[in-house]
């Protein structure tokens, strides 16, 4: 349903619900029993129908053509009781100045329905013809101040329901694609400073052991492709990761040499959980730029992953120290293994990381289970 | 010419020197595998130019040029490092992005033929504990920016507390050394100490005025004003006298 229709929907059933009742009490009351009543009564419903329909429409013109809307909340109340009241004077002037010009006057007397003042201002008669129908106008105004008042107030709540409704589904339409941006950022990242050390390291090996420089190229290549490729991937298989990681691992081995050794302590069941593409990889990074690089005489890498209760828990040791005993905020690895983790998992997951000896680092995450069939 | 390779990468110290056999005239003397090797290796080697890498375990290239009384030759050789490349529009000799191009590596040597040519000062025997003279630059790091400075061009040394605040150009940095230790140091040819605070680079002062008490008022070509102190004046003036 377009905008117009929706409100010409609103506009003629609400003035007819309007017309309804007016009739519904005029017989409960029993004003419809002579027949000059009825005729005068229809007469002015239909034209006070008709012109409340005219000039709310005009009404609305005011509203738009002055963006009543965009304005504080404070400034738009004034605006709409301003304009109610200017409308409600013109229209019970209109009102009056049409029942004159339109009325037969020979039916007036027989009229129960006018208050001796409206008899007299119709009948364009009296001593103080001016004061009386400045009176009528007035108790006419407050009575279409009265109506417009309700029609503006319908207006208005309706706008602002479907504003604040649509700026909710804004809300959540721009958190979503937060969301994919930011699975897209981390998902890209690897350690520039490691691809350009790799390729140094790989071109003093082509000389020296050119077997090894070229198992080398395999495997950076590997890891170039799968952070390309994970951008289309919300989950991974642990063995597809695992393999990521042992040839970055391999390559960390060419650099350091005696100075990096890694374990593996892999149950095998555990091979086809999914997990986030690269996060493993992102916290062996970590552990390698955090831990391994620091020290000048290496250490050791060990990589955990088991069942524990019910979750699939991955576990990065590595010789080190955290600074401070605590290690966030710095740099790039941890808070994005966290973001990560509450945006694809919610609560379901947790994440740790801390000294668990006077030289060994552990970096843990717990990721909720997944049923295979 | 001498030099000395500081990487922490064995395949990466091998690759340096396998290109540098294209440059006879430079002799690769040792390796240092981390800054306390390196360091160490500069003192007794006493090498003419330094290939140094910047990330390595325990402390940075920086760090450990920062920890040197005199600054020897620096070639930079690193991977990928903003923070490095930012601090290089400062006079570092020259840097390489590692793996290195042939083409960047004869620029550096260049470079390096051209700066020595201008400065052929005789290396002092006691490298490391003689006196600094003007043509000799140390290097300086505050915070996240470095610096090579040459001694000619500081203007003035101020005591803070444990450390120095050092003045060049529009910098100041601070660096971790008293003023005494640097009086000890310093060629008292050119450096005169002015009082307690202030060590002065004499081919700095602008203006001499007289001050309080039978002191002078120096002002420096940087605007600062440093007041002599009464005993340091009788000095101060014996040596303009002569």
């Amino acid at each position: 349903m377009s905008r117009n229709t929706r409100y010409w929907l609103f506009q003629l059933g609400g003035w007819g619900l309007f017309a309804l009742i007016n009739i519904f009490f005029a017989f409960s009351f029993d004003k419809l029993n002579k027949v000059d009543d009825r005729i005068f009564f229809f007469a002015r419903l239909g034209i006070f129908v008709l012109m409340g329909i005219v000039i709310t429409h005009v009404m609305r013109y005011v509203i738009i053509g002055l963006n009543f809307l965009q304005r504080r909340l404070e400034r738009q109340l004034l605006y709409f009781i301003l304009t109610t009241l200017v409308f409600a004077f013109l229209v019970s002037f209109l009102n009056i100045e049409l029942l004159i010009r339109l009325s037969d006057k020979s039916i007036l007397n027989n009229v129960d329905l006018l208050s001796d003042n409206e008899k007299k201002v119709l009948r364009n008669v009296g001593n103080s013809y001016s004061m009386n129908k400045l009176l009528v106008v007035l108790s006419g105004a407050f009575y279409f101040f009265i109506y417009f008042f309700i029609w503006n107030l319908i207006y208005f709540i309706y706008h602002f329901i479907t504003k604040s409704q649509k700026q909710q589904l804004d809300t959540l339409k721009l958190e979503a694609l937060v969301k994919e941006l930011e699975l897209k950022t981390i998902k890209a990242h690897i350690n520039p400073h490691f691809i350009f050390n790799s390729l140094n390291g790989i071109r003093a090996l082509i000389d020296e052991d050119p077997n090894r420089a070229r198992n080398a190229i395999t495997e950076l290549s590997n890891i170039l492709r799968s952070s390309m490729q994970t951008d289309k991937l919300e989950s991974v298989s642990l063995e597809k990761e695992l393999n990521i990681v042992k040839d970055y691992l391999a390559l960390e081995n060419m650099r350091f040499e005696d100075r990096l050794h890694v374990e593996y302590e892999i149950d095998e069941d555990t091979l086809d959980q999914k997990v986030p593409p690269m996060m493993l990889q992102t916290l062996v990074e970590n552990a390698i730029k955090h831990g391994i690089s620091k020290q000048i005489s290496g250490g050791k890498i060990r990589i955990v992953s088991d069942f524990k209760d019910s979750y699939h828990e991955l576990a990065v040791q590595n010789t080190g120290k955290l600074v401070n005993g605590t290690a966030k905020g710095e740099g790039f690895g941890l808070p994005s293994t966290l973001n990560r983790l509450s945006l694809l998992y919610g609560e379901r997951a947790r994440f740790s990381i801390k000294q668990v000896t006077s030289e060994i680092v552990e970096a843990r995450v717990l990721l909720p289970l997944q049923m295979s069939i | 010419m001498r030099a000395i390779i500081i990487d922490d990468e064995r395949l990466a110290r091998a690759e340096l020197k396998k290109l540098l056999q294209d440059y006879p005239e430079v002799e690769v003397v040792d390796e240092a595998a981390n800054a306390d090797e390196g360091i160490n290796k500069i003192d007794t080697l006493q090498p003419d130019l330094v290939f140094l890498d910047i990330q390595m375990p325990g402390k940075t290239g920086f760090d450990m040029l920062a920890e040197l009384e005199r600054a020897p030759h620096v070639i930079f050789t690193t991977a990928y490092d903003e923070y490095a490349l930012k601090a290089f529009d400062v006079n570092a000799l020259d840097y390489l992005l590692k793996p290195i191009e042939p083409k960047r590596l004869a620029d550096a040597m260049q470079k390096l033929h051209i700066a020595e040519t201008k400065e052929t000062h005789p290396i002092p025997e006691n490298f490391n504990q003689s006196i600094l003279t003007e043509v000799d630059q140390v290097f300086v790091k505050d915070g996240e920016r470095c610096w090579f400075v040459k001694l000619s061009d500081i203007r003035l040394f101020e005591s803070v507390g444990n450390y120095a605040k050092v003045f060049f150009g529009a910098n100041k940095p601070l660096i971790l050394k008293s003023l005494n230790a640097l009086e000890e140091r310093l060629d008292p040819k050119t450096f005169f100490r002015a009082n307690r605070k202030h060590i002065v680079n004499l081919r700095m002062i602008e203006k001499i005025e007289p001050y309080f008490n039978g002191g002078l008022l120096l002002e420096l070509k940087g605007g600062e004003k440093i007041e002599v102190s009464r005993r340091q004046t009788v000095k101060f003036k014996e040596m303009m006298s002569l």
